[in-house]
This record gives C-alpha cells, structure tokens and sequence, in this order.
C-alpha cells in the first residue's frame, strides 16, 4: 500500500470533530476514490493527508513513513502531490512559471519534466507565457494537476478536480487521469460525479458525517442498488 | 516657463528612481508578509549609516558604500523580523504595522544614541553641474538615479529569471499553495525581508549621498514610499517603480505651485486619492 490512513481524528477549532474515525488505504497504481454527501469530511480528510491540518489523532503512513502532522511541503517532498478543489494555481505567474514551481522539489529534471508535461497537455504549451489567471476553469485545473505531475509524485491526491467544468472539460480530465494510472502514479480523489468517478476507480470509500459508511471494488458500489438510490442519485 | 518644468521632470525621474528602490522594499515585503512594514524608515536610515561609515571612514566609493548600507539595512531587516515580527505572524495587519513603526522608533533612537543628531555628509568629490540646453542635472544626482536604475534591472533579474524569485512570487500570490509545492515559505519569508529592508538601506545611501543623513532620514520619505507604493497597488513591483517616479515627479512640480516645504504634502495627497477612486492603484489586483 503507498497510503494507509488509520483511525483519523480531525477538526478545525478546539471542539469540532469533523472526522470521526476515518481509515483507508490506496495500493500502488490504483485510483480510489472518496464519495459522500456535502460537509461529510472528505476533503478535511484530504487535507489531514496532505500535511495542511495536524489531525488529533490516527496516522498517515505514506510510503512507509509516518506523516500525520509533517507540514505540507514535508510530505511535498516525500512524493505526495496534493491539488486543492480552489486556489490551486498561482495566478499572477505564467504557466510556465506555474509549472517550474510544480518542480520546486526537483531542479534536476525539471526541464525535461515541463517539456514532458507540456507536450501532454498541448494547451499548456501554446499559452505558456500567458498567467494562469487568465486560463478558464477547466484550463485551470489541467494546470493544476500538470504541476502536481511535474513533482513526479507516487501519489496524487484531487479533491474535487472536475468541480465547475463542462461535461466535456471533466471528461478529458478524467481521461488524463486515467493516462496518469497507466504511467504508475496512484491517485486519491473526492468526485461530486460520483458515478463517472466509479468508473475509472478501482475502489472507493463511502463518508458520510466523518465516518467510513462502506468501500470495495468500484464496480460493486456503483451497481449496489441501495448506494445507487442514496449516493448515485438513482 | 517649459524649460522649469523640463528642469523639474528632470529632478523628479531622479529622485523618483531612488523613491521607487524604497518602494520595491516595501511594496515586496507588503505582498508576503501581508502588512505595512513602517520601520522601513528606519532600516533606510541604519543602511545610509551603515553606507556613511563605509563611505568616510573607510573611503569606500559609493557603488561600495550602497552595498554595504544593502547588506547592514537587510541584516537588520532579517533581525528585527526574527525577533519582533516572526511571533506575530498570525496578528492582524494593524498589530504588525504598529510592531513595525516601534522597530523603526528603535533603530532611529539607536542611531541618535551612537552618532547625535548631526547632520553628516558623504565624502563624495564635487562636481560641476552638467548644462545640456536648459537642462541643469547635476553629476551625484545623476549618478544616483543610474546605481538606483541598476539596483531595479538585478531585482528584476532575480524576479523573472531565477526559481527563488519566482518562488518569492509564487509565496506572494499565495503562501499556502507554496508550501504544498514544497518552498519554505518560513525561508523565504526572511528572504524577503532581507531583500526588502535592503533595498531601503539602498536608498537611504542614495538619500544621503544626494543631501545629507540623519537619525529621521527615512522618516522624512516614508510618506512619499508608502504614497508610491499604494499609487501603483500595494503588492505590485512594476506598480511601485510607476508610483514611484509619479510620486518623485508631482512633488518636483508642486514646487510651482506651492513652496517646497509643502513637497512633503503630496504624498498624503496621493494617498487619499487613491484611496477614495481607485484603492486597488495603478497595477493592483488583489482588494486587501
Ligand atoms: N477551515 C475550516 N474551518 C472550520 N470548519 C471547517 C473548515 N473547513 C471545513 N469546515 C467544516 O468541516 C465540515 C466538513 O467539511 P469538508 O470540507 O471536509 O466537507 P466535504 O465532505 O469536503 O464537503 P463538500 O462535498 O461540500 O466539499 C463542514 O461542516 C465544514 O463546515
Ligand atoms: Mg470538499
């Protein structure tokens, strides 16, 4: 397993407890993906994950190593690379620029990796001296994610990556996504679309109030009827 | 009348070169560190000492002597941040601004107490002012402008083209996003804080070099940086180099108007201007 999370105890303030509990784990080369109703705790947990919120109690194995509380540009540097739902691209920088900051963590091969990056993602290329801010939603979030890429990471974790894009704009996401599975990276996402999220996961976990409601294979959830008439919207 | 105030634009770009290094510092230091640094005054003032000593007591030139008023000024900068700022970085802005103005008060008290209250000058050699048609320019100014210009063209070096400098920009636009990439933004936070007090020392050299320095030295422009800042949108580089030289020459031609110790008034001026049409400035983006 790249991750085991286990027990997870989380919350903003002194009193909240957002997450209650939570355990999963993502295998190397898998897509899971966490699905739940809103205000569930999913993307608290992915931010436990990432380093950006100390949980009171639990762990986060990645790799092996202990991270729950390690700072963010800690577990950055172990290879996790965590894209947030907003705020996920640095708009006064060129995208370029946004991709050479994706790369802080490797100056060795971050030339050849934004070559890389940018002949996968054509669009990138063509508007690389332009600022992010000037790219439109689903631009924006194929920048985001070509820099978490650009660390060359073992993990990748999404939260929410086709919030606000068209149907086609998530479709092509989705299908980098799959394209990044098939080049050994794993992957941990929260979908709204939770049906075109089972399909391309292996497994995923079901959160609902800060607590693991059910998982398995992928296919299983999306063809049970009762998650289907619950979660699935029919 | 048009050659006083071609002679009047002339002494404005001049010394609105030297108010726009200023003006980076602070401008810089406001997009990371999210607050008004005030005691930018008095780092001007320890680097124009710093500069001074260099200058006449080890008869250092002056491209030397801005050096070291650099180094002293962003020493001190690094310092004062530690020991002061760091523990209030999660205050609000207004607690930082005041922290910031007792830094200054502090620095300039420990001046007074180590050189008084004189004026002292720089051991620069005179020269005769350069005519050209009915322009008058005289040789120091000049060259100050010119070591204030080259001090702008490094930081926009460092800016655009090395990874540092994008990732002090990368930390201004958003700290949280940064770290997830993996900067330090702790290290770059002092980073800044040395290239921003720095840059005031900078200035203060030039300040002196041009007049004479004193404890109230960046006192007496603190005004007219902050009006430069806020006139190009606080946070922005390009903006503050605009309002700078703005700045630098509206206060040259208010002398046709108003008598010179009124100078000092339009800064405030601009201030409120900008504040009651367009608080975001010439450049600015973010609503802060
Ligand atoms: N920064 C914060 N400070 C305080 N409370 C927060 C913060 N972020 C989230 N919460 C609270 O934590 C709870 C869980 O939020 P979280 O964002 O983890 O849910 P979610 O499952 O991702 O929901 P959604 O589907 O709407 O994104 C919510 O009640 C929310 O109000
Ligand atoms: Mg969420």
């Amino acid at each position: 397993m790249v991750l085991i999370v286990r027990d997870l105890v989380a919350g903003y303030g002194a009193a909240d407890e957002i997450l209650k509990g939570v355990s999963l784990s993502v295998g190397a080369g898998e897509i899971v993906s966490i699905i739940g109703p809103n205000g569930a705790g999913k993307s608290t947990c992915l931010k436990v994950i990432a380093g950006l919120l100390a949980p009171r109690r639990g762990s986060v194995t990645f790799k092996g190593h202990e991270i729950a509380g390690l700072p963010a540009r800690r577990t950055a540097a172990l290879g996790l690379a965590y894209v947030a739902q907003e705020n996920n691209v640095f708009p006064s920088l060129s995208i370029q620029e946004n991709l050479a900051i994706g790369g802080y963590l490797n100056p060795s091969t971050r030339r050849r990796r934004s070559d890389e990056i940018m002949g996968q993602f054509p669009l990138l290329r063509e508007r690389r001296r332009d600022a992010a801010r000037a790219l439109s939603g689903g631009q924006r979030q194929t920048l985001a994610v070509a820099m978490a890429l650009m660390s060359e990471p073992a993990l990748l974790v999404l939260d929410e990556p086709s919030a606000g894009l068209s149907p086609v704009a998530a479709e092509t996401l989705f299908e980098t996504i799959v394209a990044i599975k098939a080049a050994g990276v794993s992957v941990l996402m929260i979908e709204q679309n939770a049906l075109d999220a089972l399909a391309i996961s292996d497994r995923a976990y079901i959160l609902v109030l800060g607590q693991n409601r059910q998982d398995g294979p992928a296919a299983d959830l999306a063809n049970d009827p009762e998650i289907r008439t619950i979660f699935l919207g029919g | 009348m048009i050659e006083t105030i071609l002679q009047l634009a002339a002494n404005g770009i001049m010394s609105g070169a030297v108010l726009a290094v200023a003006a980076i510092g602070f401008t810089m230091m406001f997009a990371v560190l999210r607050f008004p640094n005030f005691s930018l005054a008095g780092h001007m003032a320890g680097g124009a000492y710093a500069g001074w000593i260099a200058n006449t007591m080890f008869g250092l030139p002056l491209p030397l002597a801005l050096l070291c008023g650099f180094l002293v000024a962003g020493g001190i900068g690094v310092a004062s941040d530690f020991i002061v700022l760091r523990p209030l970085r999660r205050a609000a802005p207004i607690t930082l601004a005041i922290a910031s103005v007792a830094i200054s008060l502090f620095i300039e008290n420990a001046l007074r107490f180590g050189f008084g209250n004189d004026l002292r000058s720089f051991d620069l050699p005179l020269a005769r002012d350069w005519v050209i048609g009915w322009l008058r320019l005289g040789p120091q100014q000049v060259q100050n402008a010119g070591l204030a210009i080259v001090a702008m063209l490094i930081l926009f070096v460092i800016f655009t083209f090395t990874q540092t400098g994008r990732a002090m920009r990368a930390t201004a636009d958003n700290a949280g996003l940064a770290a997830v990439k993996g900067i330090d933004t702790e290290k770059i936070t002092r980073l800044v804080s040395f290239l921003g007090m720095g840059l005031a020392g900078a200035a203060g050299v030039l300040l002196g070099a041009d007049t004479s320095i004193e404890p109230l030295l960046g006192l007496k422009v603190i005004l007219s940086v902050f009006a430069a800042a806020v006139l190009g949108g606080l946070g922005s580089i390009p903006g503050a180099v605009l309002g700078a030289f703005a700045i630098g020459i509206v206060e040259e031609a208010s002398q046709i108007v108003v008598p010179a110790t009124y100078k000092g008034a339009v800064g405030f001026v601009a201030i409120l201007l900008v504040l009651s049409f367009r608080p975001s400035g010439f450049l600015g983006r973010r609503q802060t």
